[in-house]
């Protein structure tokens, strides 16, 4: 079976959870949780003397208004699907880093829909990461943005579209083609028998491809677009969770540093414009959490793994990340000192919102606390 | 190499001995180096006491034991992706990365205390091209604290053809040609202008490679995402023909296709990115052949275009009308890492600790960084001639060349 067919069975299983993702009745949720997390980035190009010049958005703009945990670990597999996954579950993970396989634990989508009785609308996935695939959010809504933006420059580049140039207006037409015919490509989750995409749906898309292709921004990366959909989700469904991935820096791989930095900075204006978007939104601004934390660092200048290239290694550089957390949760700007871990971030979330997520091992972390 | 004694392969750890059979099954693949020491492994492994045996690998059996491993047999020859993938995710595998770590450090030590090896003067050179905004400054701050300047008569570039000669001819003729020098660049001037005529200089030229970079993308773009097709792609790969792509100096040594194979399947940007086939295809080549010199030539990579940079394992020139443009400025921001990774890699390997020589130079730069325990002539006014800095690293080196 070949990954067309793949996906096109997966998206035999559309509509139930596409109609179910208009927007809610308000449902007067008084909280409203946006988790984001970012590709692998160390800490000596981030949150150190040398690095505070990538990072001045979160660093400059939004630390003086947070939370800041300046040391969080990662004690599980450093990989992306393992690592999100063991940070939506509250639980360490040790799954097929290919995405095949669900997390062994419920994740705060699961702990929320149940717990909350909200519809699928509700909770939501976004992520540029390649290395992911729907069941990152099983029973949520998932959109692996920066694939659909590789299918259709492929399409392009491979000469499988009437359209043969990478051009801004040439590609959002391809983009657009794709959204239409062959939504399945963006990973959506969507287990239903029907396969017509709900038009409201639909458009939020569309509106956020355009704003991406014809913004002002002149925005080319998977990290934008994938920015440019959360907005557009969040305008527009107003869900009660959205996660969001950006993996620009994970170019690092290829060994292109000053691209990996690139990277780094990107995500930095992107979360403060997510920031800056939820205090704009009526439905957020005096509701939502937002929480910045990266998934790990990089391995050690030097190691064996070939150092910023990779993520392997069992090394403060690679494990001890940092985390950032403003809004509602925030009673007082403060730096917590002591060491935290990935998996205990869920269960605190999920108990501002009074919901207990029993299958996970994290403890919660008491600076987080409901403004009162 | 006969394969070793099955009761031996029976004994070691099961993650062992994939590797191993991998190993043995590519003998005529390996540099001279590896050889050397896979043979003093096994035999060592094989003299050594049932008790001291046991007492090596016991803690990577107990953590064995506890992983959920695939079902390996002793001829099982190489571990697959979809092993890799079963093996990483355990939650014991840091610990047994560790332990194994362990375990290969006594059984070298062993070795190392029955027979010592003579150690040779090693040589390090990573220049960076002209065109960078380096404004005339040697842009390593960090060797200052190890390294010095050495003021030279002309640029590093002017000076750079006739040094690429001498320390060729200087290299320890003891040593077999294929582990004298190597010059890895990401352009292809030095493979133009040494052809293949230079005895005992191995030169790797990403630009010239370029045909078989292309294959392997277009290979590489046929997997569908799932392991099957993953793994059945690189064992495509693995046994692809290079010697048709290859200047016949290179594909004469049959562990250069096979290196080159290896190296563009490890990752690591190499195939993608020539300063990351510089840096990468040091590393490896320190690793694995041991050069006496190694030369890294960095150069300007291209501007990364809208949309194409997305889908890395493509030719950003197809389909996109945006022209191409040098990137100077991330050039610089790469190359100055990727070279003194150069250098750490180097520095973790046991031959070349206490013995390698560096030279950091950038093409336009009539300065360099010089590490290590090298005397040179002392500068005059003006720097060193090239022929005096030439004779000094090809002395350093520690034979005079032959006579023609």
């Amino acid at each position: 079976m070949n990954r067309r067919a793949l996906l096109r069975l997966v998206s035999l299983a559309a509509a139930e959870r596409l109609r179910g993702a208009q927007k809610s009745p308000p449902s007067q949720l008084p909280h409203r949780l946006v988790l984001v997390t970012l590709g692998g980035i160390r800490r000596q190009e981030s949150f150190s003397a040398g690095g505070l010049e990538n990072v001045p958005r979160l660093h400059g703009d939004l630390l003086p208004k947070a939370l800041y945990f300046p040391y969080c670990l990662n004690e599980g597999v450093t990989s992306h699907f393992n690592t999100i996954s063991s940070i939506l579950t509250g639980t360490w993970q040790h799954v097929d880093d290919w995405g095949r396989e669900l997390p062994r634990q419920p994740t705060l989508i699961q702990y929320m829909q149940e717990q909350l009785r909200l519809p699928p609308a509700q909770t939501w996935v976004v992520t540029s990461n390649k290395a992911l695939t729907a069941k990152i959010g099983a029973g949520g809504n998932v959109i692996l943005s920066k694939q659909l933006l590789i299918e259709a420059v492929e399409r392009i580049i491979l000469g499988y579209s009437s359209r043969k140039k990478l051009e801004r207006e040439l590609l959002l037409e391809e983009l657009t083609d794709v959204m239409q015919q062959d939504y399945e490509r963006i990973g959506w989750e969507v287990p239903s028998p029907a396969a017509t995409m709900d038009p409201r749906l639909k458009e939020t898309f569309l509106t956020a491809l355009a704003g991406f292709m014809k913004g002002p921004d002149n925005a080319t990366s998977g990290d934008e677009l994938t920015f440019m959909v959360a907005s557009e989700v969040l305008r527009r469904v107003e869900p009660a969770l959205l996660v969001v991935n950006f993996s620009d820096m994970e170019v690092a791989h290829s060994g292109v540093f000053s691209a990996y930095v690139a990277g780094i900075r990107r995500a930095d204006t992107l979360c403060y414009r997510l920031w800056n978007l939820l205090q704009s939104l009526p439905v957020y601004r005096e509701t939502a959490t937002l929480v910045i934390m990266s998934e790990f660092g990089r391995d050690p200048d030097g190691s064996t793994t070939n150092g910023f290239f990779n993520h392997r290694t069992d090394t403060e550089e690679c494990r001890l990340t940092w985390m950032i957390v403003l809004g509602k949760a925030v009673q007082k700007p403060a730096v917590v000192e002591r060491v935290v871990r990935h998996i205990d971030v869920v269960p605190s979330l999920a108990a501002l919102l009074g919901v207990r997520c029993a299958q996970a091992s994290g403890e919660r972390l008491p600076e987080l606390r409901v403004r009162t | 190499m006969t394969p070793p004694d099955k009761k031996l392969l029976a004994r070691l750890p099961r993650t062992f001995v994939p590797a191993l059979n991998d190993q043995i099954g590519r003998w005529e693949l390996l540099f001279p180096c590896e050889q050397r020491v896979i043979r003093d492994q096994v035999e060592y492994l094989g003299r050594l006491p049932a008790r001291e045996f046991d007492e090596l690998f016991r803690s990577v059996k107990q953590l064995e034991a506890r992983m959920d491993l695939p079902s390996w047999g002793p001829a099982r020859s190489r571990i697959t992706v979809s092993d890799t993938s079963l093996l990483v995710r355990s939650p014991y595998y840091p610990q047994w990365r560790v332990e194994v770590e362990k375990v290969f450090e006594r059984i070298n030590s062993g070795i190392e205390a029955t027979q010592p090896q003579a150690r040779l003067n090693r040589l390090l050179v990573c220049v960076l091209p002209a065109g960078l905004p380096v404004n005339g400054e040697l842009p390593w701050p960090r060797l200052a604290r190890e390294g010095r300047r050495v003021k030279l008569k002309t640029t590093f570039g002017e000076a750079q053809p006739e040094l690429i000669r001498t320390l060729a001819s200087h290299c320890a003729r003891s040593l077999e040609t294929i582990e004298r020098m190597w010059a890895l660049e990401a352009g292809g001037s030095i493979a133009r202008a040494v052809g293949a005529d230079a005895t005992g200089l191995t030169v790797l030229s990403f630009d010239a490679l370029a045909p078989v970079r292309r294959e392997f993308l277009r290979r590489l773009n046929q997997i569908r995402k799932d392991l099957r097709s993953l793994d059945a792609t690189y064992d495509d790969l693995r046994h692809m023909k290079l010697e048709g792509f290859l200047e016949p100096a290179l594909a004469r040594h049959p562990q250069i296709p096979a290196y080159i194979r290896d190296l563009f399947l490890s990752g690591n940007g190499a195939v993608l990115f020539g300063n990351s086939f510089v840096q990468w295809g040091a590393a490896e080549a320190l690793r694995r052949a041991q050069p006496q010199a190694v030369f890294c030539a960095f150069g300007i990579r291209k501007r990364l275009k809208p949309f194409s940079g997305l889908v890395l394992f493509e030719d950003q020139t197809r389909a996109n009308p945006v022209p191409e443009q040098d990137d100077p400025a991330a050039s610089l921001e790469d190359g100055r890492i990727l070279a003194d990774y150069v250098r750490l890699a180097a520095e973790r390997l046991a031959a070349y600790q206490g013995r390698t020589a560096g030279i950091f130079a950038v093409a336009e730069l009539q300065e360099v960084w010089v590490l290590g325990p090298l005397a040179l002539p002392e500068a005059p006014t003006g720097g060193i001639a090239p022929s005096e800095f030439a004779a000094a690293l090809g002395a350093w080196l520690g034979e005079q060349p032959s006579a023609a």
